[in-house]
């Protein structure tokens, strides 16, 4: 699948052979055989790939230092890469790039209960800082599905969110610091064990900037205290629409539940099928609801929305009343793309979050763009904070297929925007849905963002090709902002 | 005095920063010019946000209020009562600490700030509450970012830079915030009679607990007089817990901490002297017209009794915020904060200088500053908003 990338610098793609002796000066860990370099041609967006010109892998922050200040003077793009699972193809190589795989980085520094902290290296998995502090129950919040794999550091390139988002929050909210390298080589810490750091909230910025303005080699994350009681229910509902006005309603009684999902019939079907997790078949939506607390408080929230289901004329409801029930409610929700991956050869997974009154609206537009397109869709909701997971099946053999795939993916994007949303919940915009960002921000919106990646990164040399639109300006369109028949920054290359 | 300028439209924004931008003329962003925080400004115009004011949106189901800067927060927070919610970050009024009366100020100035009030510790800063944003930027520029849902990894999070910013970057025209339930109920659970060392003990283990603290505070005795509830002693250390959430809830997670410190001088504050007590808190009333210097001493929990025994000898007031995480202190000589500046800097935290008389904003640094690379970054961030430096220039650092 062909993918534009930024132009190749051939001049560095032929000199290799001095490149790769220069860096193995700095760390042992390089490959460079095509052979070797295979596996690190893609990441969780696989249908594009594309080899870079060697692998390093450093082990150290100032090994790191060291190459991106060599890649700097020598004019060399760099793509950091975490685990890779990352589903934008925010980490696929160019052709004249070095890849930075930051896998040697996989240690926990520190586990500081007194500061309720953990300090660990960036390759560390997400799940992997939870096992490190269950055993005094605490826990690290986000948890995207993928976590068992994903990596802390990719969790902080993407804003990471998960199915706790609601109540917990995303990265952002649970990252107290990091150690991260400029570019040029610049090391810098930002944050630490306390809060709220002053000055510019560089932290902020960083997290979720997806590789693009530098390469962190430490994160300081928070722990929380596990709750006492953890119960959920299962709801079925014999329209969408009366099950997105019944998550308004459980909003709207001022109960923030630690997760509300919404899966439509076709992922309802599939998860079961796939899974057994022993869903009801006949509702046209299943909302699982998960309550966090006090036993008590657990007890009287789970009548509450009971209540509130039952208003919103709910077909069906089951609560839990073991941690096992539980998990088998989750079970289904948590097979949902290896269910999809079972009818049908390939499929994309959509990332768009979307005001969660216009679900119903949202929905039954997919339904439509199915129709149109001819391809099966399923659809998994993050209710909570309003992320969708449409995913769309297809064979990714037949190109006229695979490009009605992406067509359609486009298509519901532009209406999550139209309805007020945006492009990307907790993916990331990479190199999948750059070209769509005009659908959100016009020329100045995102000469703004270019501003702030060259106070970073002024040769635009890591992760270059990414986020940003590469094929068009968002000026066409008419949406640029001419003020008084001025262009504001005439002297900046556009795009 | 410098032209004021009042304008009603973000296009009005934009036009009276583009002339400025060509004059090269510095302008003063103001709000309702509440806050006398940060270094002072020499500018020849002012551009007052006060005069866009009003919400926008406001969705209750969707946990999300949209507003001009020059709204109120004192109207926001009416509105938001209205409907039973609230901002989790639980905005200062620093109307106290200035004027010695309430003055929240308006929005606008509220985010440019970044200060978070009690619960900051659970429910997160201010800067994890505003969903996205419109500004202007020191060119002239309309710059949007973020949106009003939750989850957003659409390009680069702007949100969280504008927040704490002190206005040196854009001048916002349009914020939309997070907004929360209001907890049913709340109740505060008081200990007497400990020391510093003592109460960051007790911090700990609550807070190590699943009781879910959304308050913890403590005052030394020579501070006590800050707090005016009549149940509360005066004459000796307290030590606050507060507990929120359904009534049932709240009543079982008090027990548990009774049983939890059963050895212990305790009492408790019902809902209503919970709101008063925890809003003396958030406002600094105690600090109401203090002539001395205030400053937030923001440090990881393991070294605040560290702080504490450095600066015993000290004379300074404080009380203890956040679980331990912060310091809230008042204090007459500048040689004594520059100490306490040193001291943050070496043992991994900051100092921000919050009250300060106008010798000491014209001249000194308000904030910690710790790196040469970061200040050197933080230079080439306001250049990629503000290439000429026009907008509050020198209010964060001196030269930014």
């Amino acid at each position: 699948m062909p993918l534009k990338l930024p132009e190749a610098d051939t001049t560095i793609i032929q000199d290799k052979k001095n490149i790769v002796q220069d860096l193995f000066k700095i760390t042992k860990n390089i490959i460079h055989s095509d052979e070797e370099i295979k596996p690190y041609e893609t990441d969780g967006l696989s249908v594009y790939r594309q080899k870079p010109i060697a692998v390093v892998l450093p082990e150290t922050t100032e090994q790191v230092s060291k190459i991106l200040k060599y890649c700097h003077n020598k004019k060399i793009k760099v793509v950091p890469r975490g685990a890779g699972t990352g589903l934008s193809g925010g980490s696929i190589p160019l052709a004249d790039c070095i890849l930075m795989g930051m896998g040697k980085f996989n240690k926990i520094l520190e586990t500081d209960f007194d500061n309720r902290c953990v300090v660990a290296q960036p390759c560390v998995a997400n799940l992997a800082i939870t096992q490190a502090v269950q055993h005094r129950d605490f826990y690290y919040a986000p948890d995207p599905s993928s976590q068992l794999a994903c990596s802390i550091g990719g969790n902080v390139a993407e804003n990471s969110g998960g199915v706790h988002s609601l109540k917990y929050g995303t990265t952002t909210n649970n990252l107290m610091g990091v150690e991260m390298v400029l570019m040029d080589g610049t090391v810098l810490k930002l944050g630490g064990k306390h809060l709220d750091s002053e000055g510019y909230d560089f932290l902020g910025l960083v997290t979720g900037s997806e590789g693009l303005l530098g390469v962190v080699t430490e994160v300081t994350v928070r722990i929380l205290k596990k709750p006492e009681s953890v119960r959920a229910v299962l709801i079925g509902f014999d329209s969408i629409e009366d099950s997105g006005n019944c998550v308004a309603d459980i909003i709207a009684k001022g109960i923030v539940p630690a997760g509300m999902e919404i899966m439509d019939k076709p992922l309802i079907i599939a998860t079961d099928n796939y899974a057994k997790a022993g869903y009801p078949r006949d509702v046209e939506a299943l909302l699982i609801v998960e309550l966090d607390g006090t036993t008590s408080e657990v007890d009287t929230l789970i009548d509450k929305v009971l209540d509130i289901a039952k208003m919103n004329k709910a077909s069906y409801n089951r609560a839990s009343n073991s941690d096992e029930e539980r998990m088998r409610f989750w079970k289904g929700r948590k097979a949902a793309f290896t269910a999809c991956g079972v009818l049908a050869p390939d499929y994309i997974c959509m990332d768009g979050s979307i005001p969660r009154n216009k679900l119903a609206d949202v929905l039954s537009y997919i339904s439509k763009l199915s129709k149109k397109y001819k391809l099966d869709v399923a659809n998994c909701f993050h209710a909570g904070d309003g992320n969708l997971h449409p995913l769309i099946m297809f064979d990714s053999n037949d190109p006229v297929e695979m490009k009605k795939a992406e067509d359609f993916g486009a298509d519901i994007l532009k209406y999550c925007v139209k309805v007020g949303g945006v492009l990307s919940g907790e993916h990331g915009i990479g190199v999948e849905k750059r070209e769509l960002m005009c659908e959100m921000f016009n020329d100045n919106d995102i000469q703004q963002q270019l501003n702030i990646k060259n106070a970073f990164d002024s040769e635009n040399l890591l992760n270059p090709g990414k986020v940003f639109p590469i094929l068009h300006r968002c000026a066409e369109g008419g949406r640029m902002h001419i003020h008084k028949g001025k262009d504001k920054f005439p002297n900046l290359p556009r795009f | 005095m410098p032209d004021i300028f009042y304008p009603k439209t973000e296009q009005d924004v934009s036009d009276f920063i583009f002339d400025n931008y060509n004059k090269s003329n510095p302008i003063e962003i103001v709000g309702h010019a509440s806050k006398k925080i940060g270094r002072l400004i020499q500018s020849s115009q002012t551009l007052s946000l006060s005069s866009m004011s009003g919400i926008l949106e406001y969705f209750p189901e969707e946990l999300y209020i949209k507003v001009l800067p020059g709204t109120s927060l004192s109207e926001i927070e009416t509105t938001l009562k209205q409907k039973n919610q609230f901002f989790g970050f639980e905005p200062n009024d620093l109307g106290y600490l200035y004027d010695g009366k309430s003055n929240s100020g308006s929005i606008g100035g509220v985010v440019s700030c970044n200060l978070s009030g009690p619960g900051r510790f659970k429910n997160g800063a201010l800067r994890d509450h505003v969903l996205g944003f419109k500004s202007v930027n020191g060119s002239g520029g309309k710059v949007k970012s973020g949106g009003t849902v939750v989850k957003n990894v659409t390009g680069y999070d702007l949100s969280k830079i504008i927040s704490g910013a002190y206005g040196t970057l854009c001048a916002i025209t349009e914020i939309n915030l997070k907004v929360s339930p209001l907890p049913e109920f709340e109740e505060t659970f008081l200990v007497n009679d400990i020391d510093y060392a003592q109460a960051i003990e007790i911090f700990r283990i609550a807070l190590d607990s699943s009781l879910e603290i959304s308050g913890a505070c403590f005052f030394p005795a020579a501070n006590a007089s800050f707090l005016t509830l009549n149940d509360v002693k005066k004459d000796t250390s307290v030590l606050g817990l507060r507990i929120q959430g359904p009534k049932a809830s709240v009543i079982e997670r008090m027990q548990s901490l009774n049983k939890m410190f059963k050895d212990k001088a305790t009492s408790m504050l019902d809902t209503y002297q919970t709101s008063i007590f925890w809003r003396e808190i958030k406002n600094f009333e105690g600090y109401a017209n203090s002539k001395e210097f205030v400053c937030k001493v923001s440090l990881p929990i393991t070294n605040m009794v560290n702080f504490l025994k450095f600066f015993e000898k000290t004379n300074y007031k404080y009380f203890l915020d956040w679980g331990g995480n912060i310091a809230w202190c008042s204090l007459e000589n500048q040689s004594d904060l520059d100490k306490m500046k040193i001291f943050c800097l070496k043992h991994g935290g900051h100092l921000t200088v919050l009250k300060a008389n106008d010798n000491f904003r014209k001249s000194e640094e308000f904030l910690t500053n710790s790196d040469s690379n970061i200040k050197i970054l933080s230079k080439k961030l306001k250049e990629s908003f503000d290439p000429k430096g026009i907008l509050n220039p020198n209010k964060m650092y001196a030269g930014i």
